[in-house]
């Protein structure tokens, strides 16, 4: 397939998708914005945790969920969403995938706009060390990429994962640090399991504490890396084993 | 629609400077199918309920394609025929590459260019520009080569203006005439047809048949499902009858034919 294809294919997606409303993909931006407004104004109200410590964390955490949500809910129906394209012949599912990632990142830049307000009005330095933040943001679509491949040849066959993960994600969303913040200087205490044994914190926290100018701990760069290397081990196995099937399958 | 008879005599000819397009030797796909436990659903409605739970479902195996060798070389057209379910729509799945086979050897020299189920993939929301964009992104095709085909795409399927509009608002016919121009819209190497595309009134059918033919004539090579007789008897110089995914007789397509007739 033409390189030109997997940005334009993205791109009028959206433009269909929202062709007829009157905001267009500004509604990717509004409705997280109010909801950090509200929530921020919430926990400021009832002395939970000061505004300029706790709506940048809500901002970024919460952009950076939805750019991680979106990669795993839509794996196990990217191949049952392509289905034209793959019975069409011409479309390799590596391509179908890369398009599917390439939309899902789209979003994820248009709400990077919500970084500017809350960044300016928190006069939030960025350094030098916020740059790592792009190094995490990278990985993280590298593993959302894996992850899709992977999945999406398991959800092909088995229609049960689209719902079992639209599940975990739900709680995941509540277990993960985002509308609450780890007590003492960033982890500890009763919260430890549910920061250790999460990937997606380790995830999320590779992009956010570089904006935040806080440190990241040994144990995420594993955790991620680690993810990476079974991820990269897991996808060959399944799709020299599996990949056949999926025509069939969808 | 019973159209195409005549053949363009030259054409014919080239076969006898024969490359070797397709070869298949033992063709095999067996799928695993999942299928209801029961089926007397009917006899009792709590089955739905245990289907919807339990689910207990059997697995096993589906052999679709079974042993299919044949050879296929530069100017030959084969005729695929056979009842409903006998394989031939599988065959040229197979063949574009759709389908992978489980077992045995298959060599394509060239490219596959298979013309199914025309619409599919067709977005109801987009205009017809733009699906002519998505479908020709999808067929391959770069942003150039894409721009460069629209005027005669919108041409052929007479929508001038209406190219504009969402495909919703489109009348069947209009969707069809889409569909078939942007489907033909490039010259195949190989080509696969699932049954031969006619579509519209009269005239538009003509105009139809005529872009077809200049496609099969371009093209170094072809297979065609149907089941159409006199179509195939006037495009095929070979015939291949299938049942259950087996070869039962493949030859010139006279013969063929006299064989599944009989």
């Amino acid at each position: 397939m033409q390189r030109s294809a997997m940005l334009y294919i993205p791109l009028l997606t959206f433009l269909i998708r929202y062709r007829r409303t009157a905001l267009g993909p500004l509604w990717l931006v509004i409705g997280p914005s109010l909801f950090i407004a509200v929530l921020g104004y919430l926990y400021a109200e009832i002395g939970a945790a000061p505004p300029e410590q706790f709506i940048p964390h809500l901002a970024v955490g919460l952009v950076t969920w939805t750019l991680i949500g979106e990669f795993t809910n839509k794996a196990p129906t990217v191949y049952q969403r392509g289905r034209a394209n793959i019975m069409q012949g011409g479309m390799p599912l590596g391509d179908i995938v890369l398009i599917d990632a390439m939309t899902t990142v789209i979003s994820f830049l248009h709400q990077l706009i919500i970084f500017i307000p809350v960044f300016l009005i928190y006069s939030i330095p960025l350094t030098a060390y916020s740059l790592v933040s792009i190094l995490g943001c990278g990985l993280l679509i590298v593993n959302g990429i894996l992850f899709t491949r992977i999945f999406g040849i398991l959800g092909s066959r088995y229609r049960d994962l689209s719902e079992v993960i639209k599940a975990i994600m739900r709680i995941a969303f509540l277990a993960t640090p985002i509308i609450w913040i780890p007590g003492g200087t960033g982890r500890g205490g009763v919260m430890e399991a549910f920061l250790n044994y999460n990937p997606f914190y380790h995830f999320l926290e590779l992009v956010r504490a570089p904006l935040l100018g806080n440190p990241i701990e040994l144990t995420s760069w594993l955790a991620v890396l680690g993810f990476t290397f079974v991820g990269l081990l897991s996808e060959r196995v399944i799709t020299n084993r599996y990949a056949r099937y999926v025509p069939l399958w969808v | 629609m019973g159209v195409i008879t005549e053949l363009n005599p030259a054409t014919k000819r080239k076969a006898a400077a024969s490359a070797l397009l397709i070869s298949t030797e033992k063709l095999t796909l067996r799928v695993p199918v999942i299928k209801p436990h029961d089926r007397k659903l009917m006899a009792n409605p709590s089955r739905i309920l245990s289907d919807l739970y339990l689910s207990r479902n059997q697995r096993s195996f589906a052999t679709l394609l079974d042993g299919v060798s044949f050879e296929l070389r530069a100017g030959q057209r084969l005729g695929l025929i056979g009842h409903n379910g006998a394989g031939k729509s599988t065959l040229l799945r197979v063949l574009a590459g759709i389908y992978q086979p489980s077992s045995g050897k298959l060599i394509i020299n060239g490219t596959t260019k298979g013309l199914f189920d025309i619409s599919m993939g067709m977005q109801q929301q987009a205009t017809g520009l733009e699906n002519i964009y998505l479908r020709g992104f999808q067929m391959g095709l770069g942003l150039s080569q894409i721009r460069d085909l629209i005027p005669e795409v919108i041409e052929f399927a007479e929508l001038g203006h209406d190219i504009e509009k969402p495909l919703a608002t489109y009348s069947a016919g209009m969707g069809l005439r889409l569909a078939v121009a942007i489907s033909t819209m490039i010259e195949p190497d190989i080509l696969l047809l699932d049954e031969w595309i006619g579509a519209g009134d009269a005239e538009f059918a003509k105009k139809v048949k005529n872009r077809m033919m200049g496609l099969v004539e371009q093209s170094r090579g072809l297979v065609l499902a149907t089941h159409n007789i006199d179509l195939m008897k006037g495009l095929c110089t070979h015939g291949m009858v299938l049942d259950n995914g087996h070869v039962q007789f493949i030859g010139e397509v006279e013969e063929a034919l006299a064989w599944y007739a009989t």
